[in-house]
């Protein structure tokens, strides 16, 4: 199989997976205990925790780990609850884990509006400002989407929204590794990450908070995460995560010029023999390496099942429960028609590609869609 | 060998049916078909991908999931609810087959590159003198053909009913030894959407419901009734009439429906006249050979549980028909299908409109 969905998850580096197997061999103390094992686990954990913060510009005190984005969503907007200000703005191009959890809330008294995006997937600054009345007390837009990489303008956001004290969380589950974060320069309030989206493992991730104020827990237990995120550590995701944050950060520079220069043979080829290929989103600031393309006249899921039948890994819109594929949610917020919406497919490259296998992966859609 | 899409119900008949597909060497896919958008204590869709999903990975070969929900609901549904407006009895599973599985299925697979589909219908087809036929399953309990009258020559000659020949339990027998999760399964009942909840709630939420009276057939009031649709004629349980039930008299049963009045015609016995006729017209005719049978003496099945019996098309044009049994049928009831048969081959059908004496 060649792998050409990394946003939908990475394959764990191999770094990773040995330092994770040697922790879970070697470290089983419960970092809560105060013996020499107990000892050691805390320190694997903070070391950790150090290897985040730095990946993201952020104090080690202000991240806990979660059990990955859509835990650290979700207790940025049930927090809500405990704050006055109950009011919150996100948009219409929001992962499920941001749009599903804000409906869920409204029965708690937090409302929300979703303001829209433009045909290239981009939130505009006039249109939040808009949306703000006197109870908005958080903004949550996305850093990149998922579906098509469109990068938001998030320091015009933060800007915007702290002029009113409005905080400001993103999900940038997306990111790391594939653009530089700073939460500083970004100036977020809230940030969430996931390790699988960057060769860590899955089921673990984290949220910045840079004041633990505005946050409660979702977890109530023993007090682990300085009382945010209660529950036994676990330690060797915990590592991995850290280790697969400094490795995507160390490597990003190289990274990004591999995913732009698939990204660009892969484009420019696939519309010499098919030029009928629509891409999505925005062409310039967007993630590198995520590419959202349209086949006019065909269906998603058959491509997917042909290339599926070849050997290679894509996407197309979202899956639920019993796989199949329905219109993308994104696309249609984006203004793309359904006819266009269900002939889309999500080509994602990653660390686990060379060009050989963009090549492949080209001369196989070319049977396909030329056949 | 070439290229086969399963369709994979979660069932262990599909199982079975994709697992000798593979033992004999094709090149198969699993598709799994989404036909109704509801995920409920009734409808497991998901729980039944599960199962799909446990028994291709045993074989080895993918699973696909496909959704027909849409034209399900315009095709099969809507017809359905407009039956049982009509006071008739339809039978959704039928045009499911020619709509759904036979249609939209066997088109989205040949677009996938299938040069066949294949299915755990208990039928089996074979090709003679230039014609594709269609033939009840070996396990005359099991014998589908009923619900595939409405299938035409192309349709029959891409599919393959890898379990035609076998039966019910040497399937299950098969799946167990295959370590399939699904081998003990319970055989889904009734129609595909409404499961295994009440049939009068599940009909309520689409067709109003328009209680009137049950009376004889010398028009003396017994009872009430809900709403014509929810009865069948030939119904005997859920009639709730009390008194005069005595045993002599026997159970109260279903005659007819006088849509009307919007009043049940209900009498005693099951041996009560109006329960039985022997002819009947139906329309919607369809023959799978394209052409009507040069004999006129044929086997006919009324309903999928009743057993074949003999008559004779008295009456034959493109639109309607007419039937004569040789003896008396049990509660021929409009909207079910009249389904033909020459010994094995099952010839086609038609709905039936009316029973008559």
């Amino acid at each position: 199989m060649i792998y050409f969905d990394h946003s939908a998850t990475t394959p764990v580096h191999p770094d990773v997976l040995d330092l994770m197997n040697s922790i879970q061999k070697g470290v089983y103390g419960n970092p809560s205990s105060i013996h020499k094992l107990g000892r050691k686990a805390k320190s694997v954990v903070e070391n950790a925790r150090k290897q985040v913060a730095k990946s993201i510009g952020a104090a080690p005190n202000q991240i806990i780990f979660t059990s990955g984005g859509t835990e650290a969503n979700n207790q940025v907007f049930w927090s809500r609850i405990n704050q006055d200000k109950k009011h919150v703005i996100s948009d219409t191009i929001e992962h499920p884990a941001v749009l599903k959890a804000l409906s869920q809330i409204a029965i708690f008294g937090i409302d929300h509006d979703l303001v829209t995006v433009n045909e290239k997937g981009c939130v505009s600054i006039t249109d939040l400002e808009s949306a703000i009345t006197e109870n908005t007390g958080l903004i949550s837009i996305m850093l990149a989407n998922n579906e098509v990489g469109t990068i938001q303008p998030l320091k015009e956001i933060t800007e915007l929204a702290h002029e009113k004290n409005i905080l400001v969380h993103t999900d940038a589950v997306q990111c790391l590794g594939k653009m530089p974060i700073d939460v500083n320069n970004l100036g977020v309030d809230f940030l969430s990450l996931s390790a699988h989206k960057f060769y860590g493992p899955k089921g673990i991730g984290i949220l910045y908070f840079k004041n633990k104020e505005s946050l409660s827990a979702l977890m109530i237990g023993g007090g682990q995460e300085s009382g945010l995120r209660a529950g036994t550590e676990n330690i060797g995701s915990i590592a991995g995560m850290g280790l697969a944050a400094e490795l995507a950060t160390d490597e990003l520079g190289n990274h990004i010029t591999e995913l732009k220069s698939f990204e660009s043979s892969f484009k420019s080829e696939l519309l010499s023999f098919s030029p009928n290929a629509i891409f999505n989103g925005d062409p310039e600031n967007k993630l590198p390496g995520l590419v959202s393309v349209s086949f006019p006249g065909y269906r998603s899921d058959i491509l997917l099942a042909k290339l599926d039948r070849a050997g290679m890994a894509v996407s197309s819109g979202s899956a639920c429960g019993a796989g199949e594929v329905k219109p993308s949610g994104v696309l249609s917020a984006m203004g793309v028609d359904d006819k266009t919406n269900i002939s889309t497919l999500r080509f994602s490259f990653g660390a686990s590609n060379t060009s050989e296998q963009v090549d492949l992966l080209l001369s196989e859609l070319k049977t396909i869609l030329t056949d | 060998m070439g290229h086969l899409a399963v369709g994979m119900s979660g069932g262990v008949d599909s199982a079975v049916a994709a697992s000798i597909l593979v033992e004999h060497g094709y090149d198969v896919e699993g598709l799994f078909m989404k036909n109704w958008e509801e995920d409920s204590e009734y409808c497991n869709a998901e729980e039944d991908y599960k199962d799909a999903l446990q028994v291709c990975d045993t074989l080895g070969i993918p699973l696909r999931s496909v959704n027909f929900a849409k034209e399900y609901w315009d095709r099969v549904f809507q017809h359905f609810l407009e039956e049982y407006k009509a006071g008739r009895t339809p039978n959704p599973d039928i045009l499911c087959n020619t709509e759904i599985k036979f249609k939209e299925f066997l088109h989205y697979a040949q677009d996938m590159g299938a040069e066949k589909i294949a299915t755990g219908h208990y039928v089996r087809n074979k090709e003679v003198a230039g014609k594709v036929q269609l033939l009840k399953g070996l396990d005359p309990g099991k014998d589908q053909s009923y619900f595939l009258y409405g299938l035409n020559q192309e349709q029959i000659s891409s599919a393959l009913f890898p379990i035609g020949d076998l039966e019910k339990p040497n399937v299950r027998e098969s799946a167990k030894k295959l370590g399939f999760d699904n081998f003990d399964k319970k055989d889904s009942t009734g129609i595909c959407f409404i499961g295994e909840r009440d049939f009068k709630e599940f009909l309520q939420q689409y067709i109003p419901a328009q209680p009137g009276i049950m009376v004889t057939s010398d028009g003396r009031k017994v009872g009430e009734h809900d709403g014509l649709m929810y009865y069948t004629l030939g119904q005997r349980k859920g009639l709730g009439i009390g008194g005069g039930h005595s045993e002599s008299e026997g159970a109260w049963y279903v005659l007819d429906k006088d849509l009307e009045n919007n009043e049940l015609i209900v009498g005693q016995g099951h041996d009560h006249t109006g329960l039985y006729q022997k002819c009947l017209t139906a329309s919607a005719v369809h023959w799978i050979f394209g052409e009507a049978p040069e004999n006129e003496n044929l086997n006919a099945k009324i309903r999928y549980r009743a057993k074949d019996a003999t008559c004779r098309i008295t009456d034959l044009n493109d639109a309607e028909i007419s039937v004569e049994f040789e003896e008396p049928r049990f509660a021929i009831a409009p909207g079910q299908s009249v389904v033909f048969y020459e010994n094995d081959v099952c010839l086609g059908g038609a709905v039936i409109d009316k029973a008559f004496n």
